[in-house]
């Protein structure tokens, strides 16, 4: 929603992100315990077979518990394993199996926390409802229904989501946003009408609509959320999965086949053997952290207070190339501040101001506010009978909002074309010096609005945009990371360039109507370009559906929130430009953790292989002077297990991210976790090879 | 399309099936091992081996059911 007085964005945090109050972090006590349980309970096939890595993992220690129970079962060979190192395997395999459920349940862990917490605002309380003879009856919240109407006064708690339809109240959002400082909530305002079940009424009365059915409500769907109840797997989780499953099917086959060429080549192959040999080839480094991956995602942006609808939006965040911003609240502070009048057509200054302030009469917006409060400065306030006066609102289709005295003057301000309009379809004239106060303001980077009274223009105010501090840096960040960045303002070219030019955006849309928004997307979408925007109004719901990644404030209405696939809890604007490096964050997660986890197989192989062909002539391979084939298969495995633990914390943190292009950043993924997963997991098995030997375990 | 939850019940009635009618069919290949256990076993790491790979098949082609 573009227009000359856009909207405000009361909930807007202050000062620096790392200094605010956010939603209270879930308490983590007892979650690595719960999550230890869990991976217990993670060893049911029913679970295990929705991983077809893992599930050809415990498919395997089933077979080598087999082994360890009768360790001839398999076997035709004298020389076939023991039953000491069968069951060593097997406790090596159930290790990594436990490992990576571990790793799950830790990341589902911490989102359930996230849940409880969430839950604690949904006590059950009465309500009182308007029953259709106007009186009231006490019910439970549980009772009210979409389309019921409430009474909630000072110090009751919001039943349920819903819009207010009468009163102007304080509300505390604590419950959901942790913004301790209450919120103003008023019936028909595009931004501060919609109010959240859970939330409190600090002062005053609100008469609010119910929105949502009971379990249906916003902090309802948070839950499911963050629970996990909903997820389902993105398209990169999919394309990982079939990706995953070939390799897995590929050296299955091949190890499944290998049998009868071991036994031509004079080196036949334990059963034992070729399940580690099969465990060492499927990636399960990848296989085990996948869903960990996955979910931390979207627990790191609800963490920073964001709900997203569902992991496909994380991702897609990933691969935004176009970012569209509202200029007002993102790129600018929301509010503009008259800063000086400049007459023209031979009036002066002081009668302008008068007319502006009279103009501003009934115009309660931070800017309509500025203009009065400057007029007052100068001493300028209008004596006309304002008593019997009557306001003309602001609207986009107009852009100008004034005053109708009672004798039937007119006072209007707003954009200079649309009063040029107004002033010529009174019969009047346009001043000659008013395109240059237009132009003085606009190259200042301001927003001029012409003052008129009836057919006569009496000058310009200069309303001031500042652009919020660390804008340049941030927009030069997204160039690195290939994102275009494009600037929507209701302002005229002039004004909209200055600020663009400024700020450093790519490029900008001046004087954009509420539809130009879909266009810009629909255009940028047409190009093959992934699009993100924010948006708060009811008018922004179809752009915010029409986007790939739509973020809806938390204090826009609720046509916004069901429209965007995510919801800024804090409703700050400038939050997407971190929604959107989470996302790629996650994206370069897997990227890495699965690069890491297909390399460090290479290790793997000069370990088993020279152990599983030695007397077939491959012994040379034994790189790394492995001290005996069973020992080298154990230390591998061993090694296969523990890098799943070892990588925990940077499936659940997420790689270290600095802005770059794709190509940078697939360098410096195949530099630091391809080479590094070929060189760490032989040093890595050398080591465990060194202290299998010294503690004589085969 | 099969919820999930249909998907992970039914194998639970049929798997048993397909895995004792492919051990049946497979024990002849090796009828020369030392004992009954021994062929058993073997044509069941068999079946099973074939029922994983058709599994894979299954995880490849329709990947958004598990």
């Amino acid at each position: 929603m573009t227009t000359l007085q856009p909207p405000i964005f009361p909930r807007m945090p202050r000062g620096r992100r790392d200094q605010r109050r956010y939603t209270e972090r879930p308490k983590s006590d007892g979650l690595l315990g719960r999550a230890v349980v869990q991976s217990f309970v993670k060893l049911d096939p029913r679970l295990t077979v929705r991983n077809p890595v893992m599930f050809v993992v415990w498919c395997g220690t089933l077979v080598t518990l087999a082994a360890t129970v009768e360790p001839r079962l398999f076997e035709l060979s004298p020389e076939a394993p023991g039953r000491g190192f069968n069951a060593l395997l097997s406790l090596i395999l159930l290790a990594t199996l436990l490992f990576a459920n571990f790793a799950e349940a830790l990341a589902e862990g911490r989102g359930k926390a996230q849940a409880d917490a969430l839950r604690r605002t949904q006590a059950s309380t009465q309500a009182r409802r308007l029953l259709p003879d106007g009186s009231e009856s006490l019910v439970d919240s549980s009772a009210l229904r979409r389309g019921d109407q409430v009474r909630v006064s000072q110090g009751e708690m919001v039943p349920a989501d819903g819009e207010v339809v009468d009163g102007v109240a304080a509300v505390d959002e604590s419950a959901i946003t942790g913004e301790s400082a209450p919120v103003l909530k008023e019936a028909g305002s595009d931004v501060a009408s919609s109010v959240t079940g859970g939330t409190r009424v600090v002062s005053d009365e609100l008469l609010i609509r119910i929105t949502a059915d009971p379990g249906k409500g916003f902090i309802d769907r948070m839950i499911a959320l963050v629970e996990g109840a909903e997820r389902t797997k993105t398209p990169n989780e999919i394309a990982l999965t079939v990706l995953l499953a070939v390799l897995t099917q590929v050296f299955l086959i091949a190890v499944a086949t290998l049998p009868p060429v071991a036994a031509y080549i004079g080196s036949p192959t334990p059963v034992v053997v070729l399940v580690a040999l099969l465990v060492a080839l499927i990636p399960t480094t990848i296989g085990g952290l996948l869903s960990a991956i996955g979910i931390a995602g979207m627990d790191r942006v609800a963490q920073f207070n964001v709900i997203a609808t569902s992991g496909r939006a994380v991702e897609a965040c990933g691969d935004i190339t176009t970012l569209v911003l509202d200029k007002t609240g993102t790129i600018t502070l929301g509010n503009r501040l008259a800063e000086e009048f400049l007459p023209v057509g031979g009036h002066s200054e002081r009668e302008l101001a008068t007319t502006a302030h009279a103009a501003s009469w009934f115009d309660n917006t931070p800017e309509g506010k500025s203009i009065v409060r400057l007029a007052e400065k100068l001493d300028a306030v209008t004596t006309l009978p304002m008593d019997t006066a009557t306001g003309l609102e602001f609207s986009a289709r107009t852009r100008m909002s004034g005053t109708d005295l009672a004798d039937g003057n007119e006072l209007r301000k707003g954009a200079v074309e649309a009063i040029k309009g107004f002033v010529r379809s009174r019969g009047g004239t346009v001043p000659a010096d008013l395109d240059g106060a237009y132009e003085r303001v606009s190259r200042l980077g301001g927003t001029p609005l012409a003052v008129c009274l009836n057919a006569e223009i009496h000058g310009v105010i200069y309303l001031k945009d500042i652009i919020k501090p660390g804008m340049r840096e941030r927009f030069d960040q997204l160039r690195r990371m290939g994102i275009r960045s494009v600037m929507l303002t209701g302002d005229n070219a002039i004004t909209a360039g200055v600020i663009a030019r400024e700020a450093g955006v790519d490029d900008f849309i001046a004087e954009a109507t509420p539809e130009d928004k879909i266009a810009v997307i629909q255009a940028e979408q047409r190009l093959g370009r992934l699009v993100a925007m924010t948006g708060d109004g009811t008018n922004d719901a179809p752009a915010l559906a029409q986007a790939n990644v739509g973020v809806a404030m938390n204090s826009g209405t609720q046509a916004a929130k069901e429209a965007a696939n995510m919801v800024d809890l804090d409703s700050d604007p400038t939050k997407l430009i971190d929604i959107v490096t989470i996302g790629k964050q996650l994206l370069i997660t897997r990227g890495a953790l699965t690069t890491f986890s297909i390399a460090n197989d290479v290790a793997k192989y000069f370990a088993i292989l020279p152990a599983l062909f030695g007397k077939a002539g491959l012994a040379p391979l034994n790189l790394m002077g492995l001290a005996s084939p069973q020992s080298a298969i154990l230390s591998a495995m061993v090694f296969n297990a523990l890098i799943i633990p070892a990588l925990v914390p940077l499936a659940l943190k997420g790689v270290a991210f600095r802005p770059a292009t794709a190509d940078q950043l697939l360098r410096r993924n195949l530099l630091v976790y391809g080479l590094g997963g070929l060189v760490v997991p032989f040093i890595g098995i050398k080591l465990i090879d060194l202290a299998v030997s010294a503690l004589r375990l085969v | 399309m099969a919820s999930s939850s249909g998907l992970l019940s039914k194998p639970l009635f049929w798997l048993p099936l397909v895995l004792a009618l492919g051990t049946a069919l497979a024990a002849p290949l090796f009828g020369s091992s030392p004992s009954p256990l021994q062929t058993t076993a073997l044509a069941l790491l068999l079946t099973g081996t074939v029922v994983l790979s058709g599994y894979l098949f299954v995880v490849i082609f329709q990947p958004e059911r598990f």
